[in-house]
């Protein structure tokens, strides 16, 4: 159940808190409207980016997933910039 | 701070400022429900702030993590963090607290980061001496974030493990450096809150791997285990180098609950005494029945000699340590001081029973799923076993500490 998105940031191979503090700003950079996916292999990821979701200014987290590549857990995040 | 300016404490280092009750102020930024589920405690509470690193990055609004800790802080904190005692910065891996740590110091605080974080610590070890000699060696090995206990004994060079925990490489690195040879590996129950060793431990060494029968039934889905176990019976005898300990069957904490007795002098008593407390009865899911079960081997462990030593399978707080370090204590001293244990003496069997009852903290649903792994129902990934034992264990009654 992919979403789609405009733009794609690779955070896997990654520690707390790189994925995040990237995804945000990412993020910065987007029209409003527009859709950033994290790939990310921390698991820690996901709970980070839906704690932070709740307090952003202008953000909303639209859905998260969790794939396995390799034996290796891949988690996805598709963070919308609201306004 | 330990380390003279050093701004990293190992677990090590932890473990030694906890004991030695040296003051410091916790600044820990993980999610506030795993803050909530498991943090840094002392034999007194410790002060601490938890404030989620994300938080720190939109309070900060900076773009970079050190950059947002710095303005976070000064705007934000400041009031919160003392300026006379080392502030130690806390996340779940390490990683995040570095970049804390360092805001901290550009700010001038006295800080410094746990490497590893909550999940080093949560898998540290620790190994202490009961007694050492060629006759007879006792170490007690704990997990002191978790207040886990378990146990080798020794004689002659044969080495008995009791309870071992999951994380294989404190019994191993004993065995190698003492040169004992690990004859044999006892669980006294099927654990509810920590994924048991025993199994792995018993294998790697052509071991035998034991356990009372009744535990290898997993109490809610009534299902039996799938490792393979020799059964202990109560009374049974373990010969190891020159001494012999004694299986005690005492069912309350589970059906299949034994106690290791070593002739006079100590007495294993797994999860029914703990020194500030006793052990719940209610995480099989019948309460009021194994309560009952509870009371008679209880009243039966009181009947032993008063001067044994009981080694206990959990403890609660660091509090509860001796002047060595240990978690242990007399029989005796324990009737005068452990609540617990004055109820079971002088109240009536329903009393004691309704104490028990009275004092059961919420069951931590994560117990079902561990009792599974033990039983070789659930094979966990190591990232799953990790979360399932986070924390501090949950095994004794919520208001029996003395």
């Amino acid at each position: 159940m992919s979403q789609p998105f405009d733009k794609l940031l690779d955070a896997r191979g990654m520690n707390c808190p790189l994925p995040l503090v990237n995804a945000r700003k990412e993020v910065g950079k987007l029209e409003p409207g527009q859709v950033l996916k994290v790939i990310a292999t921390d698991r820690g990821s996901v709970a980070d980016f839906q704690g932070w979701a709740k307090i952003a200014k202008n953000v909303e987290l639209l859905g998260q997933e969790t794939e396995s590549v390799d034996g290796v857990n891949v988690y996805a995040h598709y963070v919308k910039r609201t306004a | 701070m330990r380390k003279n300016g050093e701004p990293v404490w190992t677990t090590e280092d932890l473990l030694a400022s906890l004991e030695g009750r040296e003051k410091f102020f916790v600044l820990d930024v993980r999610n506030r429900d795993e803050f909530a589920r498991f943090r840094l405690e002392g034999r007194e509470p410790l002060p601490a702030v938890n404030l989620p690193y994300f938080e720190m990055l939109e309070l900060g609004g900076k773009d970079e993590m050190v950059d947002s800790v710095v303005a976070c802080v000064e705007e934000h904190l400041a009031g919160q963090l003392p300026r006379e005692l080392p502030i130690l910065s806390v996340c779940a891996k390490g990683d995040t607290s570095e970049y804390v740590a360092q805001g901290l110091g550009l700010l001038g605080y006295t800080s410094a980061n746990l490497k590893g974080g909550m999940k080093a610590w949560g898998n540290y070890y620790s190994t202490r001496a009961v007694v050492e000699s060629k006759e007879l060696a006792i170490y007690q090995i704990s997990r002191p974030a978790r207040g886990c206990l378990s146990y080798v004994v020794a004689s002659n060079g044969k080495a008995l493990v009791i309870d071992p925990l999951r994380h294989l490489h404190p019994y191993l690195e004993l065995a190698q450096n003492k040169g004992f040879e690990i004859a044999s590996v006892v669980d006294t129950h099927g654990h509810a809150d920590h994924i048991s060793g025993g199994p792995a431990l018993a294998s790697a060494h052509g071991a035998s791997y034991f356990l009372h029968p009744y535990d290898a039934i997993h109490p809610m889905d009534v299902l039996p285990a799938t490792i393979p176990y020799d059964p202990i019976r109560d009374g049974q005898i373990f010969k190891l180098g020159g001494v012999e300990l004694e299986a005690l069957h005492i069912p309350g904490h589970t059906l299949g609950l034994v106690a290791l007795r070593l002739d006079d002098r100590y007495l294993f008593t797994a999860d029914s005494i703990f020194i500030g407390s006793l052990a719940r009865p209610d995480l099989g899911g019948r309460a009021e029945p194994w309560a009952r079960l509870h009371y008679r081997s209880l009243r039966k462990l009181l009947e032993l000699p008063g001067k044994m030593i009981v080694l206990p399978g959990h403890f609660s707080s660091l509090a509860e340590q001796n002047e060595a370090g240990l978690f242990a204590a007399p029989l005796e001293e324990l009737k005068q001081r452990s609540h617990g244990l004055q109820v079971l003496a002088q109240e009536s069997e329903e009393a004691f029973i309704r104490y028990l009852l009275e004092n059961l903290a919420p069951f931590p649903p994560e117990y079902v799923d561990i009792k599974r792994v033990n039983a070789g129902l659930l094979a966990p990934t190591e990232d799953d076993a990790s979360v399932l034992e986070l924390g501090k264990n949950n095994c004794g009654l919520s208001g029996g500490t003395s």
